[in-house]
C-alpha cells in the first residue's frame, strides 16, 4: 500500500468527508470564568484551541505580564485600545512530543496576524487607555491552526463583552489537482496548496487571506469562494453557541 | 452544506418588535427589557428614528448590535446590554477597591473596571474631622493613611469622559476595610439594590461592591451605634479608621465567614445573580454540608445554587 489517497475517485477524502464538508466543530464559551473576562474552547476536527481574554483593563508596563504598574504608562494609547496576542503551543499538541521555545517566529507571526485582524474588528475607540490581552493555547494540532485560533479569539472576545463589528470567522480551503477541498486536516495541508481566509461575519468583507504556497491564478477564485462559504457556515455554528449560552445565562441571573 | 440545528430555535425566530407605533406599554413604563438575545453584527432595527446607545453601531440608517446581550430601550434610545463584561462605573455606586499606586495628592485604585479609579486626597476623611484642612504634611504622609495593597470601600463620585471613575470615602460607612476576607465574582452577577452593606445572620457583615468585589467581615459596631452623638461622629473618627490591626476574630466567626464565602462562590459557579436574599438562602442550604471545605465540590456548588435560585431576587 502506498500513501493514503487524499481524494478518492468516489469523491471521499481521507477522513470520509466530501469536498465541501467541514470537520466536526465543537465550541463553548465562558469556559474559564474565574481566570479571565472572556474564554472559549473550539475544536475543529482534531485541532483544539483554548482562548482567554483579559480586559479591557488598565495597561501594564510589561504588556500583559504581571509587571509593576507605573503612573506614566507608555503602553497606554490615548485614543484606542491596545491589543496584545500571545500563543502557547502545548508540547503534546502533535504526535511527536517536543518542547517548543516561546519565540518561534511562525507563532509570533501568527500572533501579529491575529492582532491586526482584531484591531480592525474590535471597536477600539470605545476603550481608550486600556489593554486587551488575548492568550491562545494550542492544545492539539491537526491542520488549520490559524483558523482555529481566530475563531477561538472571536468567541472569547464576544464572551468578554467587548464591542465588535461582527464575528471574525476563519476557514481554510485547498486545491487538489482541480478539486477544491474545504477545511483541510494536517495530512491534506501537507499535500496541497491551501489558503486561510477570515471574513467579518456573514459578509463578503475579507479581513485576512493568507496563502503560503504557489497556486495557479485560475485556481484561486474557487478556493476563495469555498473558504468564504466555510466562514459563513462557521459563523452560524458559533452564533448558535453564543445564543444558547446567553439564553441559559439570562434564565439564571434573573434580575 | 449541512444545516445548523441550533439556529432554528423557535423563540429566536421572531425579530424583537421595535415598531415605534406599537409600543403603547413601553411608553408608560419608559423602559422595556427585551429578553431576546442579539449577537454582534445582528441587525437590531433598520428604522432610523431610533437613537443609538451603547452596544450598537450604525451603517447607513440601520442599527446593528456590537455585543452579545439583550436590547434595552429608554424612550427613543436603543442600547444593547452585554451579558458579561467588565464593570462600568456609574455615579453613586458602592464599590470595593484595592490601592495599586500612591501618587501625588491622589491614590490609584483597582475597582475591576477598564481603567483604575482615582481617589483624591481631598475626597477622604482624615483623622480629626471633616472640617480639618489638608496640609502639606498630609500630602507627604499619604502612605500612612492608605498604601499599596490596602482595601477600601468607596462611592463613585464622578465618571470622566473616557470611563475612568473618581471615588470618595466622605462617609463613615466608607473607608479602609479590615477584620475580614476579600474575594471577587463577575460584576454582572451583582444585583443592584439600595443597600450594599448587609448584616448577615451569624455575626458577619457583607460589603457587596457593585463592581463584583466582596468583603466579608466580622460584625463590628459602626461608630454611629456606639452612642456617640451624630454631630460629633466625624470628630470621633480618629486614627482607628486607618488602622491595619485586625481585632480578635473567634474561630467560629472565621468559619462562618468561610461558609458565606463558599456559598457565594457556589452562586457564582451556578451563574446565579447575587442578592441579600439569595446569599442567606445559599447559606442556609449550605448547612447540609458539615465541613466548609465540602462546599468546594462542584456537585455541592450546583445544589446550593439550585436552592438559592428559588428566590427571584
Amino acid at each position: 500500500m502506498s500513501r493514503p489517497e487524499i481524494y478518492s475517485p468516489e469523491g471521499l477524502r481521507i477522513d470520509g468527508r466530501r469536498w465541501n464538508e467541514v470537520r466536526h466543530i465543537k465550541c463553548a464559551i465562558n469556559t474559564h470564568p474565574a481566570s479571565s473576562d472572556g474564554s472559549s474552547i473550539i475544536e475543529q476536527g482534531n485541532t483544539k484551541v483554548m482562548c482567554n481574554v483579559v480586559g479591557p483593563a488598565e495597561p501594564t508596563s510589561s504588556s500583559g505580564g504581571g509587571g509593576a504598574k507605573s503612573n506614566t504608562n507608555s503602553f497606554a494609547n490615548e485614543n484606542k485600545v491596545t491589543l496584545s496576542v500571545k500563543a502557547t503551543v502545548a508540547p503534546f499538541s502533535t504526535i511527536d512530543r517536543r518542547k517548543r521555545s516561546g519565540n518561534d517566529s511562525r507563532i509570533q507571526e501568527m500572533c501579529l496576524t491575529i492582532q491586526h485582524i482584531f484591531e480592525e474588528a474590535v471597536m477600539g475607540h470605545l476603550q481608550p487607555r486600556s489593554q486587551i490581552v488575548i492568550s491562545l493555547y494550542i492544545l492539539a494540532q491537526d491542520g488549520g491552526m490559524l483558523q482555529a485560533c481566530i475563531n477561538a479569539a472571536s468567541l472569547a472576545l464576544i464572551d468578554a463583552g467587548i464591542p465588535m463589528y461582527d464575528y471574525v470567522c476563519a476557514c481554510t480551503a485547498g486545491m487538489h489537482d482541480t478539486e477544491v477541498l474545504l477545511d483541510l486536516n494536517r495530512l491534506e495541508e501537507n499535500d496541497m496548496p491551501f489558503l486561510t481566509m477570515a471574513t467579518l461575519g456573514a459578509t463578503r468583507k475579507v479581513s485576512l487571506m493568507q496563502l503560503e504556497t504557489r497556486v495557479g491564478v485560475d485556481k484561486l477564485e474557487p478556493m476563495m469562494a469555498a473558504a468564504m462559504s466555510g466562514c459563513h457556515y462557521l459563523r452560524q455554528i458559533m452564533d448558535a453557541q453564543v445564543r444558547k449560552h446567553g439564553k441559559n445565562r439570562l434564565a439564571r441571573v434573573g434580575a | 452544506m449541512p444545516d445548523v440545528s441550533g439556529s432554528s430555535d423557535e423563540e429566536d425566530e421572531g425579530l424583537f418588535s421595535l415598531d415605534p407605533e406599537a409600543d403603547g406599554e413601553a411608553r408608560i413604563t419608559g423602559v422595556v427589557k427585551g429578553k431576546h438575545i442579539v449577537t454582534p453584527g445582528e441587525l437590531v432595527t433598520s428604522d432610523s428614528t431610533w437613537m443609538r446607545g451603547h452596544g450598537t453601531y450604525s451603517v447607513g440608517t440601520s442599527t446593528y448590535s456590537s455585543v452579545a446581550g439583550t436590547i434595552t430601550r429608554v424612550n427613543k434610545l436603543l442600547s444593547v446590554t452585554p451579558l458579561r463584561g467588565r464593570y462600568v462605573p456609574e455615579v453613586g455606586d458602592h464599590v470595593i477597591g484595592r490601592i495599586i499606586d500612591v501618587g501625588t495628592r491622589s491614590w490609584h485604585v483597582d475597582i475591576g473596571a477598564k481603567q483604575a479609579a482615582v481617589l483624591m486626597l481631598g475626597s477622604v476623611n482624615l483623622p480629626g474631622g471633616v472640617q480639618r484642612r489638608k496640609s502639606e504634611s498630609d500630602e507627604l504622609q499619604m502612605r500612612v493613611f492608605l498604601k499599596e495593597g490596602d482595601l477600601l470601600n468607596a462611592e463613585v463620585q464622578a465618571v470622566f469622559t473616557d470611563g475612568a471613575a473618581s471615588l470618595h470615602t466622605r462617609s463613615l460607612s466608607y473607608g479602609k476595610l479590615r477584620n475580614g476576607y476579600f474575594f471577587s465574582i463577575p460584576s454582572s452577577l451583582i444585583i443592584r439594590s439600595k443597600i450594599h452593606t448587609i448584616e448577615l445572620p451569624g455575626g458577619v457583615d457583607l460589603v457587596m461592591g457593585v463592581n463584583g468585589y466582596l468583603w466579608l467581615r466580622k460584625h463590628t459596631q459602626q461608630l454611629g451605634e456606639q452612642g456617640v452623638s451624630i454631630t460629633r461622629l466625624a470628630e470621633e473618627a480618629g486614627w482607628e479608621i486607618y488602622s491595619d490591626e485586625n481585632e480578635y476574630i473567634a474561630p467560629s466567626i472565621r468559619e462562618t465567614i468561610a461558609r458565606y464565602a463558599n456559598a457565594i462562590k457556589a452562586l457564582e459557579y451556578g451563574e446565579v445573580g447575587v442578592s441579600e436574599a439569595r446569599v442567606i438562602a445559599a447559606y442556609e442550604a449550605s448547612k447540609e454540608y458539615k465541613g466548609v471545605g465540602d462546599m468546594v465540590e462542584n456537585d455541592a456548588k450546583r445544589r446550593i445554587a439550585q436552592q438559592a435560585l428559588v428566590f427571584i431576587q
